[in-house]
């Protein structure tokens, strides 16, 4: 039984960082209608830019984030207007292409660099574990925790109490009347795409500080990223938040109950059920989106 | 003349769509434009709006060219443009959603006398201002629109298709508002598919056909004229629109 439990707290707080990461993702496909392939790399290429910080220069990872996350917001904003943008016909199938050749590049440029071994983020909090009721919990898992609430948080406000917020979930829900209105979408997309990619500094940081990667570490990253928004419905954050935390839960506590091996094949098996019963995720959106 | 278009051409990138319009709407009148499917009525709004670059010709509002402007300047010079696809935000409230319609709108305290005024002139907005808009019926979306056009004071209103998917009912409110809008001072430029029942609440018709303008006139004239009433006008069309 506790077991089951610590597995479920376990998925929580590890869940959280993929909610992170996740929400850049849904929320840039539901302003641009694009699937960035790329998202994984970018949480990686934000995982290195820690380390290179906390190595070389010797900045604490949190604090780190301050210039992480502004510098993946410009390059976000700039990968956009360079490789979206011109993006005119069949943008959801050619952004596939675009962000996928992306992704490869980036992957390239980090072996280049970083080479291909393996790292791990170190801070004297990734090391410690503390006790929490009857089990010990690494300290590192309820900061990145945390952070990701924290971050989730502000993207809320960011969405649901700003003008630039609403100037996005207008621009989601009905693309062609948010520029009748006067809103300009091509600049909610640019600011859109540099606010998803911003969120990766810090899902990077917090996913380098728990797991051991390498410049290839984003293949298995955004398969899972991709299986939550799908789960969840492409575009609904809500959704995102959910999916993420029960994908971790469920893949936790059957590790911890059966194998590692059957983890996260429970969970690709459930989303095929899923997707057979609801073809739109659990929380799609499709049905009140307009064109 | 408020607005004029003067041999405008455009198009999607696929050949032209409009091949020289010359279309004139004059102050504090209704001006209806009515034509088959594809003649290029919607693209004539669009051009107008900002929304697609003529290739040629020249389009004056109050005098002055709105040609290169982008879609923010256009509306910022007091044109607005209800489409005739939904245009409401459907996971938004009728108030976020008319509110929305003064995005360009800096002062808050402006925004907010607007609203009251707007709410006051149309019941639907201000019974519905809490629900969805994706939840209300296409009557009712239609005038939220409507409310929604209004938010920038503005001059000259262009309704695509206003009447589109409506029942006798809501379609007499939906016409009557418009009247409104008129005696309350706006221009209107509207294409009707409703060809009779447009031109009875117009001063002006202008039949398009393969993106020109094929006549134009006084409704009255446009309504009568034996050509374009067998053509545009055919007993189908004056059925649907006898309750209007
Ligand atoms: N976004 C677009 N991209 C490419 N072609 C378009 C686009 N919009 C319209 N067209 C084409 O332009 C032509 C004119 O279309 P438009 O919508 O202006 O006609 P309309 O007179 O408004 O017709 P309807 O009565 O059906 O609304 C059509 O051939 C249409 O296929
Ligand atoms: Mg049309």
């Amino acid at each position: 039984m506790s077991l089951v439990l610590q597995g479920i707290v376990t998925g929580i707080l590890t869940g959280g960082v993929y909610a992170l990461m996740a929400a850049g993702l849904t929320l840039i496909f539901g302003v641009m209608d694009i699937i960035n392939i790329a998202q994984g790399a970018f949480v990686i290429l934000g995982a290195y830019l820690s380390y290179w910080l906390s190595v070389h220069l010797h900045i604490d990872l949190f604090l780190g984030l301050f210039i992480t996350i502004p510098v993946m917001f410009v390059l976000g904003v700039i990968l956009e207007w360079l490789l979206i943008r011109p993006l005119k016909r069949d943008r959801t199938q050619l952004s596939i292409l675009v962000t996928y050749a992306l992704a490869i590049i980036i992957e390239g440029l980090l072996y280049f660099f970083f080479s291909a071994d393996n790292v791990k983020l170190f801070a004297w909090y990734t090391t410690q574990s503390i006790p929490v009721g009857p089990f010990y919990l690494p300290l590192i898992y309820l900061l990145a925790f945390a952070l990701s609430v924290v971050l989730l948080a502000a993207l809320y406000v960011l969405l649901y109490r700003t003008k630039f917020g609403r100037s996005v979930r207008a621009t989601t829900q009905n693309r062609a009347a948010a520029l009748l209105i006067g809103i300009d979408v091509e600049r909610v997309a640019a600011l859109t795409f540099g606010v998803g990619v911003a969120l990766t500094a810090a899902g990077g940081m917090a996913y380098g500080a728990t797991t051991p990667f390498t410049p290839n570490s984003h293949y298995d990253l955004i398969s899972r990223l991709l299986v939550i928004i799908i789960f969840a419905g492409m575009g609904s954050l809500g959704g995102a938040l959910i999916a993420s935390v029960g994908m971790l839960v469920i893949e936790n506590v059957t590790s911890l109950l059966w194998s590692p091996v059957w983890a996260s094949t429970v969970f690709y098996v459930l989303l095929v059920i899923i997707l057979l019963v609801r073809p739109q995720g659990l929380f799609g959106k499709f049905a009140t989106r307009n064109q | 003349m408020l607005l004029e278009l003067t041999n405008v051409v455009a198009g999607y990138g696929g050949g032209d769509v409009l091949r020289g319009v010359n279309l004139a709407v004059e102050e504090g009148t209704i001006t209806c434009i009515v034509g088959p499917n594809g003649a290029g009525k919607s693209t004539v709004f669009t051009v107008i709006s900002g929304i697609l670059k003529p290739r040629t010709g020249q389009i004056l509002f109050k005098g002055k060219s709105l040609v290169g402007l982008s879609p923010q300047q256009v509306l910022t010079r007091g044109l607005v443009q209800v489409p005739q696809n939904h245009s409401l935000f459907p996971a938004m409230t009728v108030r976020e959603n008319v509110e929305l319609g003064a995005y360009m709108l800096r002062d808050r305290s402006l925004v907010r006398k607007r609203y009251d005024e707007i709410q006051a002139l149309f019941p639907t907005v201000r019974e519905r201002a809490s629900e969805q808009a994706g939840s209300l019926s296409g009557g009712q979306q239609r005038l939220v629109e409507f409310a929604r056009c209004l938010m920038l004071d503005p001059s000259l209103v262009l309704l695509d298709e206003p009447s589109m998917g409506l029942d006798p009912k809501t379609l007499r409110e939906v016409f009557k508002t418009i009247t409104t809008m008129k005696e309350a001072g706006r221009t209107i430029l509207l294409v009707e598919q409703n060809a009779r029942a447009g031109l009875r609440l117009a001063d002006h018709g202008v039949v398009m056909e393969s993106g020109q303008v094929r006549l134009d006139g006084p409704s009255e004239g446009v309504l009568n004229n034996p050509e374009i009433s067998a053509l545009y006008l055919g007993g189908s069309v004056s059925k649907q629109a006898a309750g209007a």
